[in-house]
């Protein structure tokens, strides 16, 4: 009998542990450190996250900015940190897979320094020109700047460049870049008529809907939701996007169940309404969680495009 | 452009209580964060923004508003006071106002800061109100080209201030560009100088720098110079007389061309983005200077050189909203952080703003005059308070200054790395002007380096590397033309005409 007890007490204490284990729970305040400066969009969306994450969950959540190099500087550090789930962080592919390809070696991390998360949302990139120039889609680009003897178009960030000198070499463009530093001056540019088309994400869309500017082609996988008609680059002949994706990671080696409820309520917070809100408002697009997985495979596969941009 | 109603309802909407509160609060903390030695109103914006998701859009902005204005005037408060700007602008300030100060009368000096502020920072709110569109259209015919051109004309007209030694004028601004070379190239985005630190990638950061060399410096000269003696801060005479306290209207208006003169610089260099506040602020000043009957007693106490500065860096502000507003572009780091708001709050700023916030846009430019109000009243209390904090001790005022300033920028660059660059620079700052080089050329040829260098490649992708493609840019040839004759006005004719008086 007395035996029999204790068996039953070990067995609902084993299942106690078990059901403790399922319900990984950090042991302090979780820290979510932004690979931006303060008040960026990255930086505001990733407040708003771990705002909704503390009241689902309960825990406390502390958010540190450590800005430097397009977030190199926050995964340097967060690539040593502890896995134990309590220090997570918030960055954007396009820096971290430019720098890998082209200085992979000197990064003191690599892909597999962390445990992929999720993905908060994907920017949507676009190639914009003035209502009345003289071409509709990327092929009439690449007419007008070879009648023209070249023309220029003004990008923001060097994915975009790179996207352009691809669509240089396979159609012998001759199009020449000028680098700005947001989309919005990218957008001044063309409506100065200082360049002839220019690459935006978001920023273009209100003058989309005012008529100033007209959209010829999506940079990204896939078209746009707000603009269904313009097709993407791939679709008009030239093998190549760019997809810039907002993700969340942890460095690697976090415990199985740590990781799974990290996702979990990331992947809640993402999806509420008050990130939702705040995902339309900064980047005119949908919250989209890739999960622990997708994220990971984005990432992957994120090298392999960025190498195709630089033609290596 | 927009109707009588809509501009009504707007104004009703902003006058509320709920609204003047979040305005008058906005305006002291601005003022607060400002006059504290290492933090300003950047920082105080960036803390404050993800918090203003919660409330309402227009008591939001209408409250970053108030912070950005009210650290504009407070951030001339310690650079009259003590000599420690925390912001290239304040240091322009610091010229006249300074030396003001050290002959007792800390009280003008600020009030006259205070008044030349308000007065610029109107002018150009009005302009906004009024004119903005226009003043918009006309903003985006300056292209790559004449902004490259513009940039050449403000660096010649600030060569003016450089100081007695040419060489050591330019080999500071040399230092200062190479300091700027640092980070990623904003062609190309290749990694320069920043010797296996990726924090660098970005490029040194700017908090840092200025306040190191600017205020830190000062600092770390007059702790050095503390002898066995306990002497307040600033000496005010016991048997001042009311006028040395004050800023009467004679002398408020004996400013007015100077004043005027500057909120105009402010409010063209404000609606072009790209140039900022630095160069409106060394532009007026150099030009009041050139243009004054005195030009000697200008760095000596001058009450023309505070109005010349604080008129044209507060007009940067409201002009700053126009390229905000109608294109989305911000022209300076706190213009930057209003986008931020504005997005987060679901209002895109651009073509349709006026159109689809037309209440909120009207609602935000009364904000804008009550916060400049506010601005005024409150200022009179607060300088009164940091006049008398520096009677205290020397001894006390620069070591919690300097505490201060460890402190700001260990909070506004996210770490210990940007306190030792602090540090960095406030000894190459200590021994520059030790030397007799000048910290202001390296701190403006810092600031501005990074926007030149990018306007330099545009340019040279736009001309196609052929110089005689400049005849298709009227505007630049002007405007270089310009910058031709004031490097000869201010670097040969009237140095010499100079030397022939004396």
């Amino acid at each position: 009998m007395k035996l029999k007890t204790a068996f039953a007490g070990l067995m609902a204490l084993l299942m106690l542990t078990g059901l403790a284990r399922a319900e990984w729970k950090p042991s302090g305040p979780v820290t979510l450190e932004i690979g931006f400066d303060a008040g960026g969009e990255t930086d505001t969306l990733g407040r708003v996250i771990a705002k909704e994450m503390a009241d689902q969950t309960g825990w406390t959540m502390v958010v540190k900015n450590k800005p430097g190099g397009g977030g190199i500087a926050m995964f340097t550090t967060l690539a040593v940190a502890k896995p134990d789930g309590q220090t997570i962080g918030m960055g954007v592919n396009m820096p971290i897979l430019v720098n890998l390809v082209l200085r992979g070696d000197k990064l003191p991390f690599k892909l597999d320094s962390f445990d992929y998360l999720a993905t908060v949302a994907r920017a949507q990139v676009a190639l914009v020109a003035k209502k009345d120039a003289p071409f509709n889609d990327l092929k009439g680009l690449v007419d007008y700047s070879k009648s023209h003897e070249g023309t220029i178009v003004s990008f923001d960030a060097k994915p975009q460049e790179l996207l352009m000198r691809f669509v240089n070499k396979q159609a012998g463009a001759d199009i020449k870049l000028i680098s700005t530093k947001s989309s919005a001056e990218s957008i001044q540019e063309v409506l100065g008529g200082h360049v002839i088309a220019a690459f935006a994400a978001g920023a273009h869309i209100p003058y989309l809907e005012s008529g100033d500017l007209k959209m010829i082609a999506s940079a990204n996988a896939t078209r746009h939701s707000y603009a269904p008609d313009a097709q993407t680059v791939t679709e008009q002949g030239f093998d190549i996007f760019v997809d810039p994706y907002f993700f969340i990671a942890a460095p690697k080696g976090l415990p199985a169940d740590a990781k799974d409820a990290l996702a979990k309520a990331l992947d809640k917070a993402i999806n509420s309404d008050a990130t939702r809100k705040a995902i339309v408002n900064a980047l005119k697009t949908d919250p989209s969680d890739l999960g622990p997985d997708g994220t990971e495979k984005m990432l992957v596969d994120g090298v392999q495009n960025v190498k195709k941009l630089f033609d290596k | 452009m927009s109707e009588l109603p809509t501009i009504l309802a707007g104004v009703e909407h902003a006058f509320t209580l709920t609204n003047l509160l979040f305005v008058v609060f906005g305006v002291m903390a601005g003022q607060f964060v400002g006059a504290m030695p290492g933090t300003g109103p950047v920082m105080a914006m960036a803390i404050a923004i993800p918090f203003t998701f919660a409330l309402d859009p227009l008591p939001a902005i209408a409250f970053l508003v108030g912070v950005n204005k009210g650290g504009l005037f407070g951030g001339s408060i310690p650079a009259i006071l003590i000599n420690t700007p925390g912001t290239p602008d304040a240091a322009a300030t610091a010229f006249d106002g300074h030396p003001l100060a050290r002959k007792g009368k800390p009280e003008k000096a600020t009030k006259m800061a205070l008044f030349s502020s308000v007065t610029g920072d109107t002018f150009s709110d009005i302009v906004l109100i009024t004119v903005s569109a226009p003043l918009a259209a006309l903003a985006l015919k300056m292209g790559p080209v004449e902004i490259f051109a513009l940039m050449v004309f403000a660096f010649s007209i600030i060569a003016g201030l450089v100081g007695d030694s040419m060489v050591k004028g330019l080999i500071a601004a040399a230092l200062g560009l190479l300091a700027a070379m640092v980070g990623l190239d904003p062609e190309h985005g290749t990694p320069r100088l920043y010797f296996g630190h990726f924090e660098l990638f970005d490029g040194l950061p700017l908090a840092a720098v200025a306040i190191g060399m600017l205020a830190v410096s000062e600092i770390l000269r007059r702790l050095a110079a503390i002898g066995s003696d306990i002497l307040p801060t600033i000496v005010i005479p016991k048997s001042q007389s009311k006028d040395d306290r004050r800023v009467s209207w004679a002398e408020y208006w004996s400013c007015r061309y100077v004043m005027l003169r500057g909120a105009i610089i402010g409010t063209i260099l404000g609606a072009i983005p790209g140039v900022g506040s630095t160069a409106a602020a060394f532009i007026s000043y150099a030009s009041a200077k050139q243009a004054a009957k005195d030009p000697d007693s200008f760095g000596k106490g001058n009450i023309q050189g505070v109005a010349a500065t604080e008129s044209a860096n507060s007009a940067v502000v409201g002009a700053n909203l126009i390229p905000l507003l109608t294109l989305g572009i911000p022209g300076s780091v706190t213009a930057a952080l209003l986008i931020s708001a504005f997005k987060i709050h679901g209002i895109q700023p651009g073509p349709l703003l006026f159109e689809q916030e037309g209440r909120l846009i009207y609602g935000l430019f009364a904000a804008m005059l009550m916060a400049n109000l506010m601005n005024l009243l409150l200022g009179q209390v607060s300088l009164r308070l940091w006049s008398f904090a520096v009677k205290a001790p020397e001894t006390l005022v620069f070591t919690s200054a300097l505490v201060l300033c460890i402190a700001g920028v260990y909070v506004s660059t996210g770490g210990a790395f940007g306190v030792v660059i602090m540090l960095i620079f406030a000894l190459t700052g200590y021994f520059m002007s030790l030397f007799g080089y000048s910290v202001v050329v390296f701190i403006i040829a810092f600031f501005l380096g990074n926007k030149f260098e990018l306007s330099l490649s545009q340019t040279l992708v736009i001309l196609d590397g052929h110089p005689t493609n400049l005849l298709s840019h009227p505007l630049a040839l002007v405007l270089l033309t310009c910058a031709v004759l004031s490097a000869w006005w201010l670097g040969f004719y009237a140095p010499r005409k100079a030397r022939k008086k004396a």
